[in-house]
């Protein structure tokens, strides 16, 4: 019985991690360009919907190999052009500007797809080398019998934590990173010492953009290609970032998994699993009115 | 009176504009529930709804999902539904299959045909303020459509009260036509009840009579129905059910659920899913092993008891190789309604109708040929032309549309899902297993609770 037990706890926290990777890559994205460029962006859930429709149009055509390499390269670009075109004539417009004018963006990007592709979803084939399960059994000890878990979705869990990784290191030992760090903080004063910020600023929502497109690319299989998908994951991505604390890299990661764990777990309670990230969302700001993770003064005046 | 509002609104206030709104909707209300003495032919009839029909044309609603889980439906529904306009203007199709039919293929009652369109986003509250907009500006004297039961449960009761008859689309909750039945709906698909009746022993048959089941549901009148009725019968051929999570209909990602399924001791997956769910349900299952694992010392199993060619061209030859369900009818059906309509519908769009189309465009020629029995489009008279009513021609066998509570009874299909190996062409995923009589489905009225109400809507 207590082998069955953390069987079952297994395969849970498993299922956590992998609903968890894919908000920890839009969240990911969503709080970086909050955190430096303090704009709320409601076109970011569009923006991995387009990563998505890329992926499955390129991994048709091209390979899938392709389409993980085309497609956050993509989606670089048309984050700079959305930055250069749209935004940044918002930077020092309210809020609530900012929220209509992305949510707008978010609404013409999904009518459009709708138009092109239709309203229905468009069946994305795992590569052949991602598809059929992994044996967990035969690798871990401690679990008895047979326990398996797709491949693609393991790989999922693997991509996002390498994505959060790689994002780290170009933050924390890179001068790029370093510069946008005290963006974070006090991107003013950053100004009064001369650094050139509008083109990073750029570059960090291309950034934000481009692992958009890699959760497009990687969650895409697991989420299914339709034009309400980016609308269905924006809502729980900024629970996230709220949840994790407005601008705070770590605490998204957190947060992002914590949902994830609390999705599996009370997965088998019908009434409970439709309100539980809200539930914990409550919680969280209830105890922590700033975020898991949020620091004084981000969003506050 | 639109036109009238439309007109001044640009000095208007809003407040104003409201006033004048409702001022409008209450005339409007009081018209419909006056007799008018005044018109020629209405002297023996009251006007109910949008009876009597003014002018040399007459108005259909088509009231179809575009958008939401079963857009794919919504789209195939509207194809038939223009067909079926096109038939009874110009006959052809299933006019000449129709057995006992009075249509004649130039119009209804003297007069054209036309019919316009709307949205339901497979959200009751949006199907609701749809069909509304048909009756009270567009004039339509009968409106038809689904999919989704709750949709159509709430098409049903807006019938009853404004007294304009709706023709069920594709709903397939006992529901439609048991506690929620009404005098102004009418359903030709077929039911849960049904499905499960049928399907039950063919379960048994194939996978054993003692199996344990785990059911995902989706969270609404269908779902919970299906979810009842599947139970039952299955538990009925000695079937444990170990387990149902009730899923949210807007869900893409079933993973948390089928990691559930997974941790239970069961060894078949029922997904009481539709359209984009079960797309999505079903792939992911496959994606999770499920149907090459062994449990209990048994072959894991997994079944889709409401079934369409739709959903399988979604979740792909592959996936549903092999698994089993129910449907209401399949273009591959060799009786001579079923080619006639097959054969039209091609040459109009090039491929063949799924199961939503041949339901839809069925009810509107039943409803049409009602209109020509009674003589009338006035609406008791048309609800008693359709009450009881036994026809051929439209599919297998014979059908009745019982008059205790709307529902047609006829042959339903159990259906396997054919392997890219084994399918010929492109819309050829369906092999149909059994054919199951009507007399095997049929069931008491009084099996569900429920009132019709009255035939003059009050």
């Amino acid at each position: 019985m207590s082998g069955s037990l953390i069987n079952h706890v297994f395969l849970q926290i498993l299922t956590g991690l992998q609903l968890g990777a894919i908000y920890v890559l839009i969240a990911l994205g969503l709080t970086l360009i909050f955190g430096t460029l303090g704009v709320v962006n409601f076109a970011h859930g569009a923006l991995f919907m387009l990563g998505a429709y890329f992926a499955v149009i390129i991994a048709g055509k091209f390979g899938f190999l392709t389409a993980i390499i085309a497609v956050p390269f993509l989606l670089f670009i048309i984050g700079i052009i959305m930055e250069r075109g749209l935004i940044r004539f918002f930077y020092n417009r309210p809020h609530t500007d900012q929220i209509l004018v992305t949510f707008g963006l978010a609404i013409v990007v999904q009518e459009t797809l709708k138009w092109i592709f239709g309203a229905n979803n468009i069946p994305f084939p795992l590569p052949r080398w991602g598809g059929g399960i992994l044996k967990l059994h035969e690798w871990l000890p401690f679990l008895e019998g047979f326990v398996a878990y797709p491949k693609w979705r393991m790989i999922l869990i693997f991509v996002s934590l390498v994505t959060v990784a790689a994002l780290f290191a170009l933050l924390q030992f890179t001068r790029f990173g370093l510069i946008v760090r005290a963006g974070m903080r006090d991107s003013e004063m950053l100004r009064f010492l001369g650094i050139n910020i509008t083109r990073r600023f750029a570059i960090v929502f291309g950034l934000g953009a481009m692992i958009a497109g890699i959760a497009g690319a990687f969650g895409g299989p697991v989420t299914q290609v339709d034009p309400e998908v980016g609308m269905a994951f924006l809502v729980p991505s900024f629970l996230v970032v709220v949840i994790g604390g407005m601008g705070s890299l770590p605490g998204a990661v957190l947060a992002g998994f914590m949902l994830g764990m609390a999705i599996s777990f009370s997965a088998q309670y019908s009434a409970i699993q439709q309100i539980i990230i809200y539930l914990v969302a409550v919680i969280v700001l209830l105890v922590r009115p700033r975020g898991l993770l949020g620091q004084k003064g981000v969003m506050e005046e | 009176m639109s036109e009238r509002k439309t007109g001044k609104s640009g000095g208007w206030s809003r407040r104003g504009i409201l006033k004048a709104g409702a001022t409008a909707g209450a005339v409007s209300a009081l018209s419909i529930g006056t007799p008018t003495f005044f018109i020629k032919d209405a002297w023996a009839q009251k006007a109910i709804g949008n009876f009597p029909v003014k002018g040399k044309s007459v108005v259909f609603g088509f009231n179809v999902p575009q958008t939401g889980a079963y857009a794919d439906e919504g789209a195939d529904e509207l194809r038939a539904y223009k067909l079926a306009v096109k038939h009874l203007n110009e006959g052809g199709g299933m006019l000449e299959t129709l057995k006992p039919s009075s249509l004649k293929g130039n119009g209804l009652l003297g007069k054209k045909v036309e019919y316009v369109v709307g949205d339901t986003q497979t959200n009751p509250d949006a199907a609701r303020t749809s069909a509304r907009r048909m009756i009270e500006r567009d004039k339509v004297i009968m409106f038809g459509g689904g999919s989704s039961s709750a949709v159509a449960i709430a098409q049903q009761y807006l019938a009853q009260e404004l007294g304009v008859i709706f023709m069920c689309g594709l709903t397939h909750s006992n529901d439609t036509t048991g506690k929620d039945k009404r005098r102004y709906g009418f359903r030709h698909f077929f039911n849960a009840y049904m499905s499960g009746k049928a399907l039950a022993p063919v379960l048994a048959k194939e996978y054993g009579k003692d199996r344990r089941a785990f059911h995902l549901t989706a969270d609404y009148t269908w779902g919970h129905t299906q979810y009842e009725s599947i139970k039952q019968f299955t538990e009925k051929e000695g079937w444990t059910t170990v387990g149902n999570i009730m899923t949210p209909l807007k869900a893409t990602d079933f993973s948390q659920f089928l990691t559930a399924v997974l941790n239970s001791d069961a060894d078949v997956l029922v997904l009481n899913h539709y359209g984009k769910n079960m797309i999505n349900s079903l792939t992911q299952a496959v994606e999770f092993g499920m149907r090459d694992m062994q449990k209990n010392g048994k072959q894991f199993e997994i079944v889709v008891p409401l079934y369409s060619r739709l959903m399988a061209q979604g979740a792909g030859p592959a996936n549903i190789d092999g698994v089993l369900g129910t449907t209401n009818w399949n273009w591959t059906l060799q009786d001579a309604g079923s080619q006639a309509f097959v054969k039209s519908f091609e040459a109009e769009y090039g491929f063949p109708p799924s199961q939503a189309a041949q339901t839809c465009y069925v009810q509107t020629l039943l409803y049409a040929n009602a209109c020509e029995r009674a003589g009338t489009f006035y609406p008791p008279e048309v609800i008693k032309a359709l009450e009881d009513f036994e026809f051929e021609g439209t599919g297998p066998g014979k059908t009745l549309y019982r008059g205790g509570d709307h529902q047609c009874f006829k042959d339903i299909l159990v259906v396997r899902g054919k392997g890219p190996d084994k399918k010929k062409g492109k819309y050829d995923l369906l092999e149909i297993v059994d054919q199951v009589k009507r007399e095997d489905v049929i069931y008491p009225v009084n099996t569900f609770p429920g009132e019709l109400g009255p035939y003059e809507p009050a």
